[in-house]
């Protein structure tokens, strides 16, 4: 009864390629080294990992802002990897985006109304009044109004440019928002009320997020799954509430250890499980093997020796890691949705 | 507004001299008298006369014509050439932006006169070609200026966001970036203006120019050079003409730059007389006394915090906030931005900036008064008693020196150690904050770091002179979470070990949870909760905290709507009367329009339904 | 260090190629033949030919521009098509002439412009912030000859302090040479100090914003170390990257200035060759004009390399 994927990743490899002294190339960069993951029509992906694991790499890809080395990265059928990142207008439309930082996603140059109607500019034959009723309407539903029509973003807290940049992406209803850290740059108190305010329209609209963010918590209270990426690979993946109730892989563990507790009590227990412990010594990301083997702490000789694949999680989902290995390994597009 | 009146005035003057040259000038300017050669101004020529006896006056006026027109002709030729290539190459990127950037490069390595010297090689001396070649000349500039403008928009979000709306490139370029390329474009026109001027003159001055007999200042200065020890004054007015034109279109351009820059114009300092704290006004004792605590470290009383632009009224950004740190305690300062904790912290080292001034209350470390100290003594306090460890470890250390000698210098110049005595010191500390091959992680610099590395050098420093109190800013938002964890565990054990007070600031509840002993929550510059970490957590009294609690990703586990406190943080000088959070809360009533006081002991709190129900519990 | 400079070194490396390219397709954008330039209307057909021949005019262009770059590589410019003297040597003859003038005026600016920038960035605002930049700003508005005009009517044609005029070199009497380059120089480099002075400004004014000026001053270092140590270091890292260009532009007032003080430096040399189409003459002179400068430019890439850590390689 699964539903065909509206977004599916398959083996996705990015690498950025450092500009040398004479605008050769240079180094390697390696964003993302083998992520496989799909999304259903109106699921919500949550798709986190922190700086530098990749996920805003992923999340570029999709839209066509960054370089796919190899790997397929399909959307209703079509392969956007070999489109070098022209996409034809009625694909385009499809998929729109709100990115982290509200204060430079807005053009500083242009007003509300330009910023909210640009893609029917772009996309639609609408007149200019049909546009500014469009326009009008679109406000409202994310709570600002037709004052704000023609005041320009510097005018606005972040929260307002956040809901200025949702009615921008709403403006062609697409099937998929990325939503790349849509809430991290703002204050604690209207975080939730953006997060609200995207839970709103997808019950609405029924549209897929693809939502990237580094608070497992936060990422939590709204998505249908979570994958989690530590430096360029997908190490787990699965239901929401599994993932974040019994996370299966030890850095999916780490991560949500690491986040404080609301609890002082519960708190001050947790820590004296634990020893301070010096900087990591070694490389945060292993050549071979298991990547998170160095930073383990129930590393085993067989991490060293082979890429752990990804094993099925009893109570949902896939991680990559051999604590796991009496579970069936998964085909090798491990990320293919689980019911 | 005086320097755009001028600039306009000498501007319009030169453009109507230009348009009415034949009419205004009194002779004829190429009409020759040799009986009255080198003339000193008289009533018959008002500035004198040339060595072939024509009037002075009348050409610099028909000089102001060459000028615009070879200005207007220059500076055309410039942007039409500079910028379409600019934009192209800027926006393109790759082989073509190598190889113009080469030939520019290349260009501009030349000195400019000597590419104008060689261009007149080829077209041959003259004004309009003159004015060609200078208007290759400055168009690298305008080329350079809009290449590096698109460069950096290019990579900014919004034009990110264009392209997942779908617009075309073409689109992109012309309607979502040229805007922004429009102002700093403007300025530089008017800069060109003055420097094509100035060329221009250079070049009419070796005779490389306007030809003779026609008259442009640069020409006539020609002349004046050859009769220098005969007539001088022949010198002065075609100079003073350049002199106030370029001037004009430069403040000009500086005006325009100022105004329409994205920057902040520079902080006005207060008057460098005034003491660092405002008289005492006559103002009413704070409402809000703090309980004297064994042990104390820090105490902050009835604190006042303005902005004081000049010019404008002041605007309190921090008022009455009353605060006790104990020794080996840890406060944690807890708020969203704009609630003045921050400030708090700086303020206690003396380091709030020219803007911003303490206007009202006292600071004491150790029992001693440090709000009033003068310059010298406040640096004998800072480091030594006082240090403070800052938001972004990768900004708060000098990118120009090795991280091991900023923990030495401090070491040498407080504590007075020998430089070999201050390395040694040095790699102890920083293998203390837990940085494995501490002697050669010393000689990294800061951007050769890891942000979690770069903090725990931060924290290095801040320890090395054994301080009594730390001031720890946020000093883990910039990090991933787990490497927030080592650096919060790093602070406890530091705590355990040096016996320090310190004041944890943050905007996160959950981090102050694990930290801190008691929290003292901020929100619009005043604090409206302090208590116990247990007792705060237990049992939130304040609304702000409780909807803070309840808003944070861990409060709840449950799928949206998620409980939110509608509205924003209230900037300074919006602030309501009364209770600063009436507007946001769920609980407001007519009493909360009047000033609230902070009340309680152990746990102090500023809101009226707190005071009712103390008020009532007493009575009862 | 080494690396550093060769590392430099190379980048110039195509800068200089693309400058001799530029430099050799003088003579084909030329509206007149050189051998018509020469000969004149006079000449026989025959020799025109042969003035052609000889002049290696009828080799194809890749050839001519080889064999002209392999001679500039050894050192040999050419001849003048006029007066039959060698290139090298009559611009080696002059150069050290504008070089001190330019290397003089370049000190002055240098040291005008950073205590200017320093003093009025540390308090903006205050009188002396709005001295030094109404002074920057006028400065930037004179035109260098006309200051050296006023100069020399003041100080030498009116109090005699120093001559008027002419050169001396600094091998014959080294008192003589500082008279006969003082005023020239401070004419030459009013505008430069002027600029200087408003970029050191504007980046201390950005550096003293910074966090790690609050940090090392909340470590309790003083003010002035502060400003000295921790501030001027990183705010002259944006001055530096643009010095090179500003020595350029003081390169190229010398050839002006020179005129005004009767110095027979490169700049009369170039106004003679322009005025008589003297080709190799102003070839000549751009490629020394550019290897000075790229000299310089190497100077301050190195300087900025160890002011600034990460633009070292690694």
């Amino acid at each position: 009864m699964t539903a065909a994927p509206l977004l599916e990743i398959t083996d996705l490899h990015i690498t950025y390629w450092r500009r040398s002294l004479l605008g050769l190339r240079g180094k390697p960069f390696h964003a993302v080294r083998g992520a496989s993951l799909s999304i259903r029509p109106g699921e919500t992906l949550g798709l986190v990992g922190e700086s530098g694991s990749g996920k805003s790499s992923i999340a570029n890809a999709v839209l066509g802002l960054a370089p796919v080395s190899s790997g397929s990265i399909r959307f209703a059928g079509s392969e956007l990897a070999a489109m070098n990142a022209r996409y034809p207008p009625s694909l385009r439309k499809r998929i729109q985006a709100v990115f982290q930082d509200p204060y430079s996603s807005l053009n500083p140059a242009m007003t509300v109304e330009d910023i909210i109607t640009e893609p029917l500019r772009v996309h639609t034959e609408l007149t200019r009044a049909e546009r500014r009723a469009k326009a009008i309407e679109l406000l409202q539903r994310v709570s600002l109004s037709e004052e704000h029509l023609r005041r320009h973003p510097y005018q606005f807290s972040g929260g307002q440019r956040q809901r200025i940049a949702i009615a921008s992406a709403l403006a062609l209803q697409p099937e998929m928002i990325v939503l790349d850290e849509p809430v991290s740059a703002l204050d604690v108190s209207t975080q939730n009320q953006i997060i609200n305010l995207l839970y709103e329209r997808r019950e609405a609209l029924g549209i897929a997020y693809l939502l990237i963010a580094h608070d497992l918590a936060l990422v939590h209270h709204i998505s249908d799954r979570i994958a989690v990426m530590y430096l360029g690979h997908i190490v787990e993946e699965g239901p929401s509430d599994r993932v974040f109730h019994a996370p299966a892989h030890p850095y999916t563990k780490a991560l949500l250890d690491a986040v404080p507790l609301l609890d002082p009590q519960a708190q001050r227990r947790r820590r004296a499980a634990r020893k301070s412990a010096p900087a990591p010594e070694a490389a945060r990301v292993a050549p071979t093997g298991c990547p998170y083997r160095n930073r383990c702490p129930s590393a085993m000789k067989r991490c060293a020796e082979e890429s752990p694949p990804a094993y099925s999680v009893a109570a949902g989902g896939v991680a990559s890691c051999f604590l796991l290995a009496d579970a069936r390994p998964e085909a090798a597009s491990a990320a293919s949705a689980t019911a | 507004m005086l320097i755009v009146a001028f600039a306009a005035t000498v501007l319009g003057v030169l453009f109507l001299l230009a348009v009415l040259a034949d009419w205004v000038s009194p002779y004829d300017p190429l009409q020759q008298d040799l009986m009255s050669a080198l003339q000193w101004p008289s009533s018959a020529h008002w500035l004198g006369t040339d060595d072939l006896g024509r009037d002075v006056l009348s050409r610099l006026i028909y000089g102001c014509r060459i000028a615009v027109i070879a200005t207007a002709e220059a500076t055309a030729i410039a942007l039409v050439i500079g910028v379409p290539i600019g934009l192209f190459i800027g926006y393109r990127g790759g082989w073509w932006d190598w190889i113009v950037m080469r030939v520019v490069e290349a260009l501009v390595s030349i000195p400019g006169i000597m590419v104008a010297i060689v261009i007149i090689a080829i077209l041959g001396p003259g004004l309009h070609r003159a004015m060609i070649a200078l208007g290759i000349l400055f168009s690298t500039s305008f080329l350079r200026l809009t290449r590096g403008v698109v460069l950096a928009e290019r990579e900014e979000v919004y034009v990110r966001s264009a392209r997942v709306v779908g617009a075309s490139e073409t689109r992109i370029l012309l309607r979502h970036i040229f805007p922004n390329i429009a102002p700093p474009l403007i300025v530089q026109t008017t800069l060109t203006v003055g420097a094509v001027l100035l060329a221009e003159a250079g070049l009419s001055f070796i005779g490389l120019g306007i030809q003779p007999p026609q008259a442009s200042w640069g020409t006539m200065l020609n002349t004046a050079a050859a009769f220098m020890d005969l007539n001088w004054f022949l010198a002065i007015p075609p100079g003073v003409a350049i002199i106030l034109t370029v001037l004009s279109v430069n403040l000009l351009g500086d005006v325009l730059r100022d105004s329409i820059g994205r920057g902040i114009a520079a902080a006005a300092p207060p008057p460098a007389s005034a003491p660092r704290v405002a008289p005492l006004l006559a103002r009413a004792p704070s409402d809000s006394p703090q309980s004297s605590r064994s042990d104390e470290m820090l105490r902050i009383e009835a604190l006042d915090i303005v902005i004081a632009m000049p010019g404008a009224t002041e605007i309190p950004v921090i008022t009455d906030v009353s605060l006790a740190i104990a020794k080996g305690e840890t406060l944690g300062l807890v708020g969203e931005s704009g609630s003045g904790k921050t400030l708090t912290g700086l303020a206690i080292l003396g380091l709030l900036g020219p803007v911003l001034r303490m206007t009202h209350g006292s600071i004491r470390l150790n029992g001693r008064a440090i709000h009033d100290l003068d310059q010298k003594a406040l640096e004998a306090v800072r480091g030594s008693e006082v240090a403070m460890v800052f938001q972004d470890p990768t900004t708060s250390l000098n990118p120009a020196f090795t991280v091991g000698s900023q923990i030495a210098e401090v070491l040498r110049i407080k504590n007075g150690l020998s430089a070999e005595d201050a390395r040694r010191r040095t790699v102890q500390l920083i293998d203390r904050v837990g940085i494995p091959r501490a002697a050669e992680r010393a000689q990294a610099y800061p951007h050769e770091l890891s942000g979690g590395m770069a903090q725990r050098i931060a924290i290095a420093r801040a320890l090395s002179c054994n301080p009594s109190l730390l001031i720890a800013d946020e000093p883990t938002t910039a990090l991933d979470v787990t490497v927030q964890q080592e650096i919060l565990d790093l602070f406890r054990d530091l705590q355990d070990e040096f016996g320090m007070a310190m004041m944890f600031v943050t905007h996160d509840l959950a981090v102050a949870a694990d930290v801190c002993n008691r929290i003292a929550v901020m929100y619009a510059g005043e604090v409206v909760e302090t208590a116990e970490v247990d007792a705060l957590f237990a049992d939130p009294r304040h609304p702000y905290t409780r909807g803070l609690l309840s808003a944070l990703p861990q409060g709840s586990s449950r799928n949206p709507p998620l409980p939110i406190i509608p509205g924003s943080v209230p900037r300074p000088g919006t602030w309501p009367t009364g209770c600063r959070f009436q507007n946001r809360c769920d609980r407001r009533v007519e009493a909360c329009e009047a000033r609230i006081p902070l009340v309680g002991a152990e746990r102090m709190v500023r809101c009226v339904h707190y005071q009712n129900a103390r008020l009532k519990a007493v009575l009862s | 260090m080494l690396r550093l400079v060769a590392q430099r070194v190379l980048a110039l490396v195509p800068l200089l190629l693309i400058v001799s390219v530029l430099t050799f397709s003088f003579t084909s954008l030329l509206p007149s033949d050189p051998v018509d330039l020469i000969l004149g209307e006079s000449g026989t057909q025959e020799q025109h030919d042969m003035l052609r021949k000889r002049m290696g005019l009828d080799q194809p262009v890749q050839v001519r521009y080889a064999a002209w770059l392999g001679k500039a590589v050894r050192g040999d410019l050419g001849t003048s098509f006029f007066s039959s003297v060698s290139v090298t040597d009559a611009v080696l003859q002059r150069l050290p002439v504008t070089l001190s003038l330019t290397a003089f005026s370049a000190l002055i600016a240098i040291v005008v412009g950073v205590a200017a920038g320093v003093a009025a960035a540390l308090k903006p605002q205050s009188l002396a912030d709005r001295l030094a930049t109404l002074g920057a700003t006028f400065g930037q508005a004179v035109p260098n000859f006309w200051f050296g005009l006023i100069l020399v009517a003041i100080f030498a044609v009116g109090l005699r302090w120093f001559p008027a005029t002419g050169f001396v070199r600094f091998s014959e009497s080294p008192s003589d040479w500082l008279r006969s380059v003082t005023l020239p120089s401070i004419a030459l480099g009013l505008s430069a100090s002027a600029a200087i002075a408003r970029q050191v400004r504007s980046a201390m004014v950005g550096v003293l914003q910074q966090d790690y000026i609050r940090a090392a001053r909340a470590q309790g270092l003083s003010r002035s170390r502060v400003i000295l140590r921790h501030a001027l270091t990183n705010a002259m890292v944006p001055v530096v990257a643009v010095l090179s260009f500003q020595i350029t532009v003081l390169l190229g007032g010398a050839l002006v200035v020179e005129q005004v003080f009767s110095i027979n430096g490169l700049g009369t040399l170039a106004i003679g060759a322009v005025r008589q189409q003297d080709i190799p003459m102003l070839q000549g002179l751009v490629l020394v004009m550019v290897a000075l400068v790229v000299a310089v430019q190497l100077i301050t890439d190195i300087i900025y390399g160890l002011l600034n850590p990460k633009a070292r390689p690694s």
